[in-house]
């Protein structure tokens, strides 16, 4: 169906179970761009997020403590390599 | 026709022979995305490595995502194999 039995493939389904938890970055259809911690995710890309922001042509519009995301919006969901915040 | 013909190329074959190299995927709109192809379903949703993202509008801007993305395939147009937007001219 999907990939080789090559075991480095990841498809979707193991992407999924991979992220929660992890800091994101998603991006909807309209460009609108929402970074925050996944809390939790299905398979209809509808997803809730925490800690979010949101960024609208790379300017911070608003924050919000609980996120969520209708699926049918999403254009990608990144994961962030290294600290989100502004940390030291 | 080509029903009893074993050597014809499936496009999910095509996809899966990516797998592990550059793929360009343009989107709907005016949008590209470059990355290493990770996986892909029957959606063809699809997870890339390494991704960058190109807006071909204008001057042509440039985001680079770090790690892993999961796009959705519903807007996906067409897939270049190992083609990059700048590597090619």
């Amino acid at each position: 169906m999907s990939g080789s039995g090559d075991k480095t493939t990841k498809t979707p389904a193991d992407f999924l179970k991979s992220i929660r938890g992890r800091p994101v970055v998603v991006k909807l259809n309209s460009g609108v761009d929402y970074r925050g911690i996944l809390a939790c995710l299905d398979g209809y890309m509808n997803i809730a997020m925490e800690q979010t922001e949101e960024y609208v042509n790379g300017q911070l519009k608003n924050k919000y403590g609980d996120a969520f995301i209708r699926g049918n919006n999403v254009l990608y969901i990144s994961t962030v390599k290294g600290p989100l915040a502004d940390g030291a | 026709m080509a029903s009893n013909n074993p050597s014809q190329l499936l496009p999910s074959e095509l996809i899966d022979r990516c797998i592990g190299s550059k793929i360009r995927v343009i989107m709907k709109g005016d949008k590209e995305l470059v990355g290493v192809l990770k996986g892909f379903d029957v959606y063809v949703n699809m997870v890339l490595e390494d991704v960058t993202e190109y807006e071909i509008t204008a001057e042509g801007s440039r985001v680079t995502k770090l790690d892993q993305i999961l796009l959705n395939g519903n807007n996906i147009a067409i897939l270049v194999p190992g083609g990059a937007p700048e590597d090619a001219e």
